[in-house]
C-alpha cells in the first residue's frame, strides 16, 4: 500500500475538516449561548460567500474590504435574524425552533440564487493557487489557509467565552429564567450570538466560495458541519475542531481506498455514519455536556 | 380580616417605603387568577417574611415584583408595584436587577455547568469594574468560606446547601438594595437552614440590605425576620411583628404545628376556611 497516498489523504482531509469546522463553529456559537440548534448555517455560509462575491466581485472593492464589509453585513444579518425570527419563539418547544431554522435555511437557499443567478460565481481571494509540495506530498494551499483559519477561529471562540460577555453567554445557555433573575438580557446575549455565526459564517463562506465556487452548493455544508456538531458535542468548542479533524481525514482517507472500488461518493456515506453511530452510542458527542445527576 | 395588629411598620426616615405593591393580581394564561390583589411594604433596611401554604401565590407575588412571570405566561392584570418610588411594571426583568431587586429563584436554579466563580462573574455587571468584581466576590467567599473551596468545581456537583449558597452569593453579585430568596430552606437540613438564614441575617445587618423571605418552613422565618405577611389562596390574610405573629393563635395552629393537631385535616382546614377565606 502506497503509504505516501495515506499521508497526502490524511492531510488534505485534515485540512478539510478544520474548514468543516469553521462552518460547524457558527452551530456551536449559537447553541452554547442559547441552546437553539441552527440548522440555517449552510445558508447563512452562503449567504456570506454571496456577500462578498457582491462586494469583491462585482463591486471590486479590494478583498479585505470586502471581507470586513462582509463581517459586518452577516453580523447585522445574525442579529436581525434574532430579533424578528428567534425572538417570536421564545416559550415554544425546540422542535419548532429546529423548523424555523430549517424553514430559514430552504428561504435563503432560494432567495440568494434566485436574485443573483444560480450559475456559480468565481470568488479570488488573491489566494496563490500552487499546491505546496513537500518530499512527494501535494498540499492543496487553499486548504492550508482555510484550515489555519478555522483553527485560528476556535482559539478566538475559546478565549471568547473566557471573556465577561462570554461567561454570560454561557450562562444564558446554561439557564434562560436564572439569566434573567441576575439581569442577563437573555434576548441581547442571543442576538449577539446569532452575530458571532454570522461572522464565522462569512470566514467560512470565503473559503468555501473560494474553494468550490458561490452557489447554492454551499449550503450543502450543512451536511458535514452537523456531523462535526454531532460528534464533537454540540456545546463544545474543543469539540469543534477535533471533529472537525476526525470527521475530515475519515472522509478522505476512506473514500480514497473504497471510492474506486465502489465507483465513488463514499464520503457521504462515512459522514452519515458519523452521525448515525454518533447517536446511537454517545449521543452528547465526544466532549458535549451531559445533564449533571448529582449523586 | 383578621389583622393580628395594626401597628404600622415602623418608618424610617425615607418617606417612601423601598418597594410598594398595592392591590397587585396575577393571571396566569389568561384564565388563572393566582394573587387576587396583594399589597405589601419594605422599608429600607428591613427584613420581611412572606408566609404561606403551598399555592398560596407566594411565588407569583415575587415573579410579580421580579418580572419572571412573562415565560410562565402571568401577567399582572391589576396593580401597582413601586421600587424606590419608580414604576416597575413596565420594565424587562434585567432593568428591574439594574434598578436594585434581584430574585433567587426557588430551588437553586444555579448555572450548573459553570464554576461557582463564573456563576458570580455571569452575574456581574457588564460594565462593572474589574476592581469591583473582585470585592464582591471576596465578600461573597466571606460569607460563604465553602464556596471558595469549591470555586472551580462544576457547580452542579455541588451539594444542596452550597448551591442554595451560590444562588444567594450570585445573586449578591448585583449589589441590590432588596433581595428576594424563595424557599431558601428548600430540601436543607434544619441545621443547615439555621445557617443560611444566620447567613442572610447578618447580611441584611451588615449591608442594610432588604430582605424580602418567602417560606413554607413559618417556626425558621420568623426567627429571623422583623415583620411577616401571611398569604392564603392569594390574599394577605395577616401581617404584623414577628414577634406579635409567633404569639398569634391562628398563626401557631396552622404554621408553627401549635394546638389543634387532633383530627389534623378536617378540623384545620375547616377553620381555616371558616376564618380567612370565607
Amino acid at each position: 500500500m502506497d503509504f505516501q497516498f495515506l499521508i497526502e489523504l490524511t492531510i488534505n482531509g485534515a485540512l478539510t475538516g478544520l474548514m468543516y469546522s469553521l462552518v460547524a463553529l457558527g452551530i456551536v456559537l449559537i447553541y452554547k449561548s442559547s441552546g437553539v440548534p441552527n440548522l440555517a448555517q449552510g445558508a447563512m455560509v452562503m449567504i456570506a460567500a454571496y456577500l462578498v462575491w457582491i462586494f469583491a466581485g462585482l463591486l471590486g472593492t479590494p478583498i479585505l474590504v470586502a471581507l470586513f464589509m462582509a463581517l459586518v453585513g452577516m453580523f447585522l444579518f445574525g442579529m436581525l435574524t434574532e430579533r424578528f425570527l428567534l425572538r417570536k419563539m421564545v416559550g415554544q418547544p425546540i422542535i419548532m425552533v429546529v423548523m424555523l431554522t430549517l424553514g430559514l435555511e430552504s428561504l435563503l437557499r432560494g432567495i440568494g440564487p434566485g436574485l443573483l443567478g444560480a450559475a456559480p460565481k468565481s470568488l479570488d481571494l488573491g489566494l496563490d493557487m500552487m499546491p505546496i509540495i513537500i518530499g512527494d506530498v501535494f498540499i492543496n494551499r487553499e486548504y492550508l489557509v482555510g484550515g489555519l483559519i478555522g483553527a485560528a477561529m476556535v482559539g478566538l471562540s475559546l478565549l471568547f467565552f473566557r471573556t465577561r460577555l462570554g461567561t454570560k453567554l454561557r450562562a444564558v445557555s446554561d439557564n434562560h429564567i436564572s439569566s434573567w433573575s441576575v439581569g442577563i438580557s437573555v434576548e441581547r446575549a442571543v442576538a449577539i450570538s446569532w452575530g458571532l455565526a454570522g461572522i464565522s459564517a462569512v470566514a467560512a463562506g470565503a473559503m468555501w466560495g473560494s474553494v468550490q465556487g458561490v452557489d447554492w452548493t454551499l449550503t450543502a455544508l450543512l451536511f458535514p458541519a452537523v456531523a462535526v456538531v454531532i460528534l464533537g458535542g454540540l456545546d463544545s468548542i474543543y469539540g469543534v475542531l477535533i471533529a472537525g479533524l476526525i470527521v475530515g481525514i475519515l472522509g478522505s482517507v476512506i473514500p480514497g481506498y473504497v471510492d474506486p472500488l465502489v465507483g465513488g461518493g463514499t464520503r457521504d456515506v462515512v459522514t452519515s455514519l458519523i452521525i448515525l453511530l454518533t447517536i446511537m452510542f454517545r449521543p452528547h458527542g465526544i466532549f458535549g455536556r451531559e445533564d449533571i445527576e448529582r449523586v | 380580616m383578621l389583622t393580628s395588629s395594626n401597628t404600622a411598620v415602623p418608618l424610617r426616615d425615607t418617606a417612601q417605603p423601598l418597594l410598594e405593591l398595592s392591590n397587585v393580581e396575577v393571571v396566569y394564561d389568561r384564565v388563572f387568577l393566582a394573587i387576587k390583589g396583594v399589597s405589601l411594604k419594605i422599608e429600607q433596611g428591613q427584613m420581611i417574611a412572606l408566609l404561606g401554604s403551598n399555592g398560596a401565590g407566594k411565588s407569583t407575588t415575587l415573579k410579580s415584583i421580579s418580572g419572571l412571570l412573562a415565560p410562565e405566561r402571568g401577567l399582572v392584570t391589576r396593580g401597582n408595584l413601586w421600587f424606590k418610588g419608580q414604576d416597575m411594571l413596565p420594565l424587562t426583568p434585567p432593568k428591574r436587577v439594574a434598578a436594585g431587586l434581584v430574585h433567587v429563584l426557588e430551588g437553586r436554579r444555579i448555572f450548573e455547568h459553570l464554576t461557582p466563580e463564573d456563576n458570580l462573574l455571569a452575574a456581574f455587571p457588564l460594565r462593572g469594574s474589574r476592581q469591583r468584581y473582585q470585592e464582591l466576590r471576596e465578600q461573597v467567599f466571606t460569607y460563604f468560606p465553602r464556596l471558595k473551596e469549591r470555586a472551580r468545581t462544576k457547580s452542579g456537583y455541588l451539594s444542596g446547601g452550597e448551591q442554595q449558597m451560590l444562588a444567594i452569593g450570585r445573586a449578591l453579585m448585583t449589589e441590590p438594595d432588596l433581595i428576594m430568596l424563595d424557599e431558601p430552606s428548600l430540601g436543607l437540613s434544619p441545621l443547615l437552614v439555621q445557617e443560611i438564614f444566620e447567613i442572610i441575617r447578618k447580611i441584611n445587618e451588615e449591608q442594610g440590605m432588604s430582605v424580602l423571605l418567602v417560606e413554607q418552613n413559618a417556626t425558621a422565618a420568623l426567627a429571623v425576620v422583623d415583620y411577616a405577611y401571611l398569604l392564603e389562596n392569594g390574599h394577605v390574610v395577616m401581617s404584623g411583628e414577628a414577634a406579635v405573629l409567633r404569639e398569634n393563635p391562628d398563626v401557631q395552629e396552622f404554621y408553627l404545628g401549635g394546638a389543634g393537631k387532633v383530627d389534623y385535616l378536617n378540623v384545620k382546614h375547616y377553620r381555616r376556611r371558616k376564618r380567612w377565606l370565607a
